[in-house]
């Protein structure tokens, strides 16, 4: 085997490494955070009437917000990189861990903010403001996030060492952000909006939109909070999430990496094919499983 | 150097991306709480997270043969494609086991494509669940059409850009140049100004090229010829106003 391909693969693997933790990390943070699509029904739960302990901050989408906390990152280990030069593999670690670190000070200012304006909005529904959830899981999220976007920032740094990117540090990790978010929003939201918030419905069906806003305030012991949120979906949804994203990044650059030229586009079209059957079979397996909801004389 | 054959390049690219919109299956926050078809996240960053990573991909092949213009766009679709299919896989995969629910569309009674039937799989009080396979199809084609219009209006910007005297050169130890970078900030802009445009024209969400809503197609590629049009120009025209530009 090709040496600089052998070294090429040590990275991807690295960098689908990063990914995977990226990915758990992103979920979870967004689980703590209550940042994104579930984020609808904390909001709404206050004017249906439920007062909850929920922490809720919406700064925005995942997909918008995790790509500036990547480029801010980036723009910042670039720049005390510039100081520091980038001969040493400990001082570019120094600097990807001070990237993520001035993140995460200002995902806490958003959190913080966003918590405060959002809940003071909601006074008049006779919503509290908690200052003792707003102090336990503030800290959380930030290290959360912090997590997710070192690896975001460490994985983009590998392949553009390994000029396996032409494209600069900033602009990839801002594309990657965006990846990073649009992964953790669609899977692993689902997760934490179908099943944990809506615990008390039964299992095996979508949440009718006649029950939004009902989200459950109690948890096994005591009232919930979402740091509770966040281990019920540490055994699925972040993991799973951690999943996609590393296999979004692995298998993109795995075609580039282990068939050159024409072939790697070949070897895309293969992979999504080989995807749409796995889908087949899982929509297929679904039905079989799970059966219908109504008999055929009802929907006629 | 500005070309008239790149502008018409970027105008096309924003057409492709303006329409690949329509054609991937958006959920949006209901689709979150198992309440709507299609992958739980908005119009414009679903398709800006697929485009985009083809945008790297293109990238990659643009720097690997520097000038092949139908490697560039193909390497910038199959990428975006690859993307959405992981991504719309994993989805259905939390769907399944994650939430119990069996994916069907709310919209037809038939799977275009597999034929199977939907309205019986549908729970009660929503409007279906994950992406059936004519949602997953549609997706895949929607984000080979965006991908090749991130490609193609990032090769002729990098083409344009190439010419700038100066350009060419790189910063330090990082092999790539200047004007791949320039090329690659203003493409993400102009994916971005064409992904608003279609999603205020879906408005919320839509399953793919069987939904309603995709007849409103013809509006969006009106609404992103202009746009591509300004915004191209005002990028093109960045490589006159440099100095020593042409």
């Amino acid at each position: 085997m090709d040496p600089q391909m052998m070294v090429e693969l040590g990275a991807l693997t690295l960098v689908g490494g990063a990914a995977l933790i990226a990915g758990v990390a992103e979920d979870l943070e967004s689980d703590v955070g209550s940042q994104s699509n579930p984020n609808s029904q904390v909001q709404l739960a206050p004017q249906m009437g439920y007062l909850h302990r929920l922490y809720n901050k919406a700064i925005s989408g995942e997909p918008a917000s995790y790509p500036f906390y990547a480029a801010i990152g980036a723009a910042t280990a670039l720049s005390v990189l510039s100081v520091t030069g980038n001969n040493s593999l400990i001082g570019v670690f120094f600097a990807l861990v001070a990237g993520a670190f001035v993140t995460a000070l200002i995902h806490g200012v958003y959190a913080t903010t966003s918590y405060m304006g959002r809940l003071a909005s909601q006074s008049r529904f006779g919503q509290p403001i908690y200052m003792d959830v707003l102090r336990t899981h503030t800290p959380v999220l930030m290290a959360h996030g912090f997590v997710a976007n070192f690896s975001v920032l460490l994985l983009t740094w590998v392949l553009i060492a390994q000029h396996l990117s032409p494209f600069p540090f900033v602009v990839l990790a801002f594309i990657w952000g965006i990846a990073l978010g649009g992964v953790g929003s669609a899977v692993g939201d689902v997760h934490l909006g179908t099943d944990r918030y809506y615990q008390d419905r039964p299992y095996g069906s979508g949440v009718n939109a006649a029950h939004s806003g009902s989200v459950v305030r109690k948890a096994e012991s005591g009232l919930r909070n979402s740091i509770d949120c966040a281990w019920f979906c540490s055994k699925f949804g972040g993991p799973l999430t951690g999943l996609g994203f590393g296999l979004v990044v692995y298998l993109h650059f795995w075609k580039e990496v282990v068939v050159k030229d024409w072939w790697s586009a070949v070897a895309g079209i293969i992979i999504v094919m080989i995807f749409v059957i796995m889908n087949t079979y899982l929509e297929r397996y679904s039905r079989q499983r799970y059966g219908t909801y109504k008999e055929e004389t009802e929907a006629e | 150097m500005f070309s008239l054959l790149l502008w018409v390049w970027i105008i096309l690219g924003g057409i492709l991306i303006g329409a690949g919109v329509h054609f991937i299956p958006v959920g949006g926050a209901p689709a979150a709480m198992s309440q709507a078809t299609g992958v739980g996240t908005g119009t414009t960053m679903l398709a800006a997270a697929s485009g985009l990573t083809g945008l790297i991909g293109a990238g990659t092949a643009y720097y690997t043969h520097p000038g092949d213009f139908a490697y560039t766009i193909v390497m910038g679709g199959v990428s975006a494609a690859l993307m959405i299919s992981v991504l719309a896989f994993i989805a259905n995969v939390m769907y399944v086991y994650g939430a119990g629910v069996p994916l069907a569309s709310a919209k037809v009674k038939y799977d275009p494509i597999t034929k199977w039937r939907q309205d019986l799989y549908v729970s009660r009080g929503t409007e279906g669940h994950g992406s059936p396979m004519a949602s997953f199809i549609s997706g895949i084609l929607g984000a080979f059409l965006a991908g090749v219009g991130g490609a193609l209006v990032f090769f002729a910007l990098a083409e344009t850009y190439k010419a700038i005297p100066g350009f060419s050169a790189t910063f330090g130890s990082y092999p790539a140049p200047y004007y791949i970078s320039l090329a690659a900030a203003f493409a993400i802009g102009i994916f971005f100004l064409n992904c608003v445009m279609a999603s205020y024209n879906i408005g919320g969400t839509i399953e793919g090229f069987h939904d309603p809503k995709f007849r409103r197609i013809p509006k969006s590629i009106a609404a992103s010829l202009v746009v591509s049009a300004v915004g191209g120009l005002f990028a093109l025209l960045i490589s006159v106003m440099l100095p020593g530009g042409i």
